[in-house]
């Protein structure tokens, strides 16, 4: 009841829930980076929302499986297939003994999803079991996947129904992507006209983007920061700016203080479109007030539950 | 509008002139408390309620973050004010003090030479100083175990490197902002580096995984390369 890692991709991991309240403590929150994108796999194939699945990054790996299972891919638009014939995304997936799966580069979006019914086998540490590699928690080992690792699910694979995700649920993958955003505590250091480059510019994630945060280029922001702000709390969706007036966005493994001026917060609705965006995209941010945000939230929730009731412990 | 409004939704009565209350985000108000100690009392009588998602105490500040799915802003604010109502409370000094071993300056301390340039001290002068007393532990956070020492020395406060480093080994030992930090784990980090540590600040597997807590007493003590087995 196993299948066996034959080639591992670029950073192949098991995410699954964040790591909660344990910030204080430095923890970061980890997860999936896109867990709309988890949750929806999961679903598919009858499984708790969030339960463990693998986390595709960019290049996928390539899976042979000892065993049946009942599988589901989501995320990122890639080519995926079983024994060389394509498979469709957003729908359950029967795979049999001696078959092999193979994820293809991500071309849009930057994470694939592969869940797979019964939910994989797992570490849980410190109240998770999603992967931290800085810190080697969770997951598989503490680690991204490698070749001939062999992971099993929690209990048997079997799929109850054939699903597909509905038309109306299958969350558009861009390369041009808004996220709402408020304010944050040091937003008042940028001057106005630098605020209003802020929300104007069509910000380019730069080459440095990963699970704990994105660059941003773009132009300079001029910030009055001496590098001195006592360091405080920041979060999965938080923008900073250093005073080389470079902004970044910070993601799930973020690290839980910083020092560099909090300029912005991503809305809790749009954080999970962060893990999705990728090197050369394009993002705006679209300016609200928390109430706002907060209503927005509400009516997205909405929208979701219809498909994914739950959906106010994923986004 | 966004962005160009920006600071305290209101201040709540009381004599506590810090306490101020603002938005972070749409889930997120920041507490400006006086002083480390503060964050840390707070941050407990916060948490102790069991209404908040985090809890997460700064150096001056404590932030809190609200599941807006199922708490309106209004409740959320009002839980901060009446526990700030309440007074904060300060928890009483540790007693553990921990002997931190440092091999300063060369490839472990790579911005040692730099720092010494900022401040006209010589590497021998800033090694003496910062051995010279105890610290106590301010804050810890960043990542799993990363500590945040108060109670640095003027002449050794030095700003935070203008673009953060991508990679930092773990065990290095950084000082900027009047404090030393101690990163217990590689990964990108900004401040300027005089030494690094093999003292273990996070380990998962053990039964206290984080055994350095605010409040707790910290010194320094210079080692070379081979006693500190790096």
């Amino acid at each position: 009841m196993s299948f066996t890692v034959l080639e591992p991709g670029l950073q192949t991991t098991i995410q699954a829930s964040a790591r909660n309240g344990m910030r204080h403590l430095g923890v970061p929150a980890s997860g999936a980076a896109d867990p709309l994108s988890l949750a929806i796999a999961n679903r598919l194939l009858g499984n708790d929302l969030l339960a463990p699945a693998l986390e595709v990054t960019l290049v996928g790996p390539v899976l042979g499986f000892d065993a049946s299972f009942a599988l589901a891919a989501t995320g990122g638009l890639a080519k995926v297939t079983l024994n060389g014939e394509p498979i469709e995304f957003h729908q359950t997936v029967l795979v049999n003994p001696g078959d092999e799966l193979a994820i293809g580069s991500v071309e849009v979006g930057m994470r694939v999803y592969i869940a797979f019914a019964g939910g994989l086998q797992a570490n849980d540490v410190l109240g998770s079991v999603s992967t931290y590699l800085p810190a080697a928690l969770g997951g598989h080992k503490g680690r991204a996947l490698v070749k001939d690792d062999v992971l099993r699910t929690q209990r048997e694979s079997r799929l109850t129904d054939s699903l597909h995700t509905p038309e109306g649920f299958r969350p558009p993958i861009t390369s041009r992507w808004t996220v709402r955003a408020c304010r944050s505590a040091e937003t008042h250091l940028l001057q106005e006209k630098q605020r209003d480059a802020l929300v104007d510019t069509h910000w380019t994630i730069g080459r440095r983007a990963d699970r704990m945060g994105m660059q941003l280029d773009g132009p300079a922001l001029k910030i009055s920061s001496d590098g001195r702000m006592p360091s405080a709390a920041v979060f999965p969706g938080t923008v900073q700016c250093p005073e080389d007036g470079s902004p970044f966005i910070l993601s799930v493994d973020a690290g839980t203080t910083g020092g560099y001026p909090r300029i912005a917060q991503v809305a809790r609705m749009d954080r999970h479109l962060l893990g999705q965006m990728r090197p050369g995209d394009h993002v705006r941010f679209l300016p609200r007030e928390p109430q706002e945000a907060i209503a927005e939230l509400h009516a997205k929730h909405d929208y979701w539950r219809k498909w994914l009731p739950g959906i106010e412990r994923v986004i | 509008m966004f962005l160009r409004t920006a600071g305290s939704i209101f201040v709540p009565s009381g004599d506590n002139a810090a306490g101020t209350l603002e938005f972070c985000g749409d889930d997120l108000l920041s507490i400006h408390v006086a002083s480390p100690a503060d964050a840390q009392a707070l941050a407990e009588q916060l948490r102790a309620s069991g209404a908040w998602r985090e809890v997460v105490p700064g150096i001056d500040s404590v932030v809190v973050q609200f599941d807006a799915a199922a708490v309106t802003i209004n409740i959320a604010s009002q839980r901060v004010a009446d526990e700030l109502a309440q007074g904060i409370v300060a928890t009483k000094r540790s007693d553990v003090l921990f002997e931190i071993p440092v091999v300063y300056g060369g490839d472990f301390g790579p911005d040692l030479e730099e720092v010494c340039e900022q401040t006209g001290l010589t590497a021998k002068e800033l090694i003496a100083l910062h051995t010279a007393h105890e610290y106590s532990v301010d804050l810890v956070g960043f990542t799993p175990g990363f500590v945040y020492v108060g109670g640095l020395e003027d002449v050794l406060h030095v700003p935070r490197r203008k673009q953060p480093r991508q990679h930092v080994e773990a065990g290095s030992v950084g000082i900027a902002d009047g404090r030393t930090g101690l990163y217990a784990l590689p990964g990108p980090g900004g401040w300027p580096l005089i030494g690094r540590t093999t003292f273990k600040l996070f380990d998962p597997h053990a039964e206290e995984p984080f055994p350095v807590r605010a409040g707790m007493r910290i010194r320094f003590v210079s080692v070379s390369a081979a006693e500190a087995g790096l």
